[in-house]
C-alpha cells in the first residue's frame, strides 16, 4: 500500500511536468493553429540554465525563476519567427518550429556541451503512512496546479486572456473589434515557453536533462495535450496525470524498461481511436 | 530535352566515382543512401501529402533485415533483396490504423513509432541490444565480392537510380494522377473515385521500401549497425534535405540531399580544424540544418527545384 501510494505522487508529480508542457502546446495552438516542435527545447533550456545560474551562485528560486523568463522570451523569438512572417501557414510554421527546435541544439551545445546534466531539487521526503513522499515530486504538483489555476484565471477573467480567447475562437472577427492578432499569436508563444520552461525546471531535479532531451519531453506534453485535441487544458490536465502514473506503475510493477513505450503505445490508441470516430474530422487547421 | 539532361547527370554521376579519394568516395556513398530514403519521402510529402517524422525507422527495418539475414544465413544478397520487402512489410502493417492520422497527428505518430522501435532495438538481445550488430560481412554475389568503396558506391548508384525509375513510374501513372488529386484534397478526389485509403497506403509502403533499401546498402558498406546509426535527428534530416529540394520532386530529393550533404561536410571539415573545439563539428551541422528548414519554410516554399522550375517556365512542374 505504502509503494503503490509513492509510485502515486511520483506519477502524478511527473505527469505534472508533461501537462505543463502540454498546456504549452495548446495555448499555442489554440490561438495560432501552430503545433509547436519546438515546446520541448523550451524546457531544456531553461533547465540547463538553472544549472548554470545555480553553480554561478544564485539561490534557488531566483535561479529558477529567471530561467523560466529566459524560456518565455526563448518562446517570443520563436513565435516571432514562426508566425512574424505575414501569410505563413500553420503547416509552414510547424517546419519552421521543427528548425528552430534543431537550431536549439545548436545553441545548447555551444552553450553547455552535450552531457547531461542536473542540479538538486527541494531535499527531505515527508511520512503519509507507511510511505515516504519526496518533496521534490510535492513541489512539482503544488506549483502546476497554482500556475495552471493561475492560467485559467488569466483566460477567464482579464482583458489580455479574453482577447487571447477571442482570437482562438475566431481571428478575422478579432481583427475587426481591433484586437492584433499577430500580437497575442505572440503572447501566446511567449506564455507556452515560459509554460514549458517551468516543466523543465521543476523536472530536471528527478529526470536529468540534456540537449536532446527535448523529443521525449514533446512527445509526452503532445500525447497529454492530444487527449483534448490540442485545445482543452483540463483535458491536457488529466492526459498528462494519467500519462504520467501509467509510466511509472508499469515501471514499478512491471519493467522500468517499458515505461516509454506503455506511454507512447497510449498516446497512439487515442489518437486513432479518435480518428476512427470522426472519419470525416479531416485535419482542417 | 529532359531526357538529355538525364542521361547527361547520369553519365557525370557514373564517371565520378574512380576519381574522388576515400574520404570524398564516403561522402558520395552516404548522399546515395540519404537521397534514396529522401527520394521515399519526397514522395510522401509532396504527393500524399502525408508529414512522416519516422522515415528512419524504415531505414533501420532495412539495416536490420540485411545484417541479421547475412549473419544467420550466410547470403548477404539475400539480406539486401529483403531489405526493402521487409520495411514495405512494416509500413503496410503498421499504416494500416496510422495513416487514419493527418498532418501534425501523423507526424508525432510516426516520430512515437520510431521511438518505440529505437527501445525496442536497445532492449532485443537478438539485434545486438544497445551496442548493436557488429561484423555484418560484405556484400557478395555467390564469388564476387563487393570489397572496394567504389564497388559500394556503384551499387548506391543503382539503388537510387532504382528508386527514381520507381518513383517517377508510379508519378506519371494513374495512380500519382490519384495521389496528386488527393494531395490536393482529399474529400474531392474521394469524390471523384480514388480509392484514397488504398493510394495512401500504397505511397507509404513505396516509400518505406526505399528508406529499407537504403538501410540495406548502408549497413553493407559500414558493417556495423546500432540503435544509434538511427536516432531521431536521422528522419527529420531526410525531412529537411526532402523540404530543401522542394516536395514532390524526384530530382529535387536528389539535388537537396546532396546540396544539405555537401554543405554539412564543407563545414564539418572547416569546423575539424586543429584550432576549432571538439564541438564544432556537431554545432554547425546542426545550425546548418535548422538554418535550411527555417529559410525553406518561409521563403522557398516548393524548394530549390520547384522554385527554379518556376522561375524557367510558368508551367506547373511538378516532375
Amino acid at each position: 500500500m505504502g509503494a503503490l501510494l509513492q509510485y502515486l505522487v511520483t506519477g502524478v508529480g511527473i505527469g505534472c511536468g508533461y501537462a505543463l508542457v502540454g498546456s504549452g502546446l495548446v495555448v499555442i495552438h489554440r490561438v495560432t493553429r501552430v503545433v509547436n516542435f519546438a515546446q520541448g527545447a523550451f524546457a531544456v533550456v531553461a533547465a540547463l540554465t538553472v544549472s548554470t545560474l545555480l553553480t554561478a551562485g544564485l539561490p534557488h528560486g531566483a535561479a529558477e525563476s529567471l530561467a523560466v523568463l529566459l524560456a518565455g522570451v526563448v518562446g517570443l523569438i520563436t513565435g516571432a519567427v514562426a508566425i512574424g512572417r505575414p501569410g505563413t501557414t500553420p503547416q509552414a510554421a510547424l517546419v519552421v518550429t521543427l528548425g528552430l527546435g534543431v537550431f536549439a541544439y545548436a545553441v545548447e551545445i555551444l552553450a553547455w556541451g552535450d552531457q547531461p546534466r542536473s542540479f538538486g531539487g527541494v531535499p527531505g521526503s515527508v511520512p503519509l503512512g507507511d510511505a515516504r513522499l519526496q518533496s521534490h515530486y510535492l513541489l512539482i504538483i503544488g506549483v502546476t496546479a497554482v500556475v495552471l489555476a493561475g492560467l485559467a484565471l488569466l483566460f477567464a477573467r482579464t482583458d489580455v486572456g479574453r482577447a487571447l480567447t477571442a482570437t482562438a475562437a475566431n481571428p478575422y472577427a478579432a481583427r475587426v473589434v481591433g484586437i492584433g492578432v499577430t500580437r497575442m499569436g505572440l503572447i501566446a508563444f511567449a506564455l507556452g515557453g515560459m509554460l514549458g520552461g517551468l516543466a523543465g525546471v521543476l523536472l530536471t531535479p528527478v529526470h536529468q536533462v540534456s540537449f536532446d532531451s527535448d523529443v521525449v519531453l514533446v512527445v509526452n506534453g503532445f500525447a497529454a495535450a492530444i487527449l483534448g485535441n490540442l485545445s482543452r487544458p483540463v483535458l491536457t490536465l488529466v492526459g498528462g496525470l494519467l500519462l504520467g502514473v501509467v509510466e511509472v506503475l508499469v515501471a514499478g510493477y512491471l519493467n522500468s524498461s517499458y515505461q516509454t513505450e506503455v506511454a507512447l503505445v497510449f498516446m497512439l490508441a487515442v489518437l486513432i481511436v479518435r480518428a476512427g470516430r470522426h472519419p470525416a474530422a479531416v485535419e482542417a487547421s | 530535352m529532359k531526357i538529355a539532361v538525364t542521361l547527361l547527370v547520369a553519365a557525370a554521376t557514373l564517371a565520378i566515382p574512380p576519381l574522388l579519394s576515400a574520404s570524398q568516395l564516403t561522402i558520395y556513398i552516404l548522399i546515395g543512401v540519404a537521397a534514396m530514403a529522401t527520394v521515399g519521402l519526397s514522395l510522401l510529402l509532396g504527393y500524399a501529402g502525408q508529414v512522416s517524422l519516422g522515415q528512419a525507422s524504415f531505414t533501420a527495418i532495412g539495416g536490420y533485415t540485411a545484417a541479421l539475414l547475412a549473419i544467420h544465413t550466410g547470403y548477404p544478397w539475400l539480406g539486401l533483396l529483403a531489405a526493402p520487402i521487409a520495411a514495405a512489410a512494416c509500413a503496410a502493417l503498421i499504416g494500416v490504423p496510422i495513416l487514419r492520422l493527418r498532418g501534425h497527428q501523423l507526424a508525432f505518430a510516426t516520430l512515437a513509432l520510431q521511438l518505440i522501435l529505437l527501445s525496442v532495438l536497445d532492449q532485443a538481445s537478438w539485434a545486438g541490444g544497445a551496442i548493436g550488430l557488429q561484423g555484418i560481412p560484405r556484400l557478395s554475389f555467390g564469388s564476387m565480392v563487393l570489397d572496394s568503396d567504389v564497388a559500394y558506391a556503384y551499387l548506391a548508384w543503382v539503388g537510387v537510380a532504382l528508386t527514381m525509375v520507381v518513383a517517377r513510374n508510379l508519378v506519371g501513372s494513374r495512380t500519382g494522377r490519384g495521389l496528386r488529386a488527393l494531395a490536393t484534397s482529399e474529400i474531392g478526389a474521394a469524390a471523384s473515385g480514388v480509392p484514397v485509403g488504398g493510394y495512401r497506403l500504397l505511397v507509404f509502403t513505396v516509400s518505406a521500401a526505399f528508406a529499407g533499401l537504403a538501410g540495406g546498402i548502408y549497413a553493407f558498406y559500414v558493417g556495423y549497425l546500432s540503435p544509434g546509426s538511427f536516432p531521431v535527428l536521422l528522419s527529420i534530416q531526410y525531412v529537411v534535405m526532402a523540404v530543401v529540394g522542394g516536395l514532390g520532386t524526384i530530382w529535387g530529393a536528389l539535388l537537396g540531399t546532396a546540396v544539405v550533404t555537401l554543405l554539412v561536410q564543407l563545414l564539418s571539415t572547416l569546423a575539424t580544424r586543429p584550432d576549432m573545439p571538439d564541438y564544432a563539428p556537431a554545432v554547425l551541422s546542426y545550425a546548418v540544418y535548422a538554418v535550411l528548414l527555417v529559410i525553406t519554410a518561409l521563403f522557398l516554399p516548393r524548394g530549390l527545384a520547384g522554385s527554379a522550375a518556376t522561375r524557367g517556365r510558368k508551367a506547373d512542374t511538378w516532375t
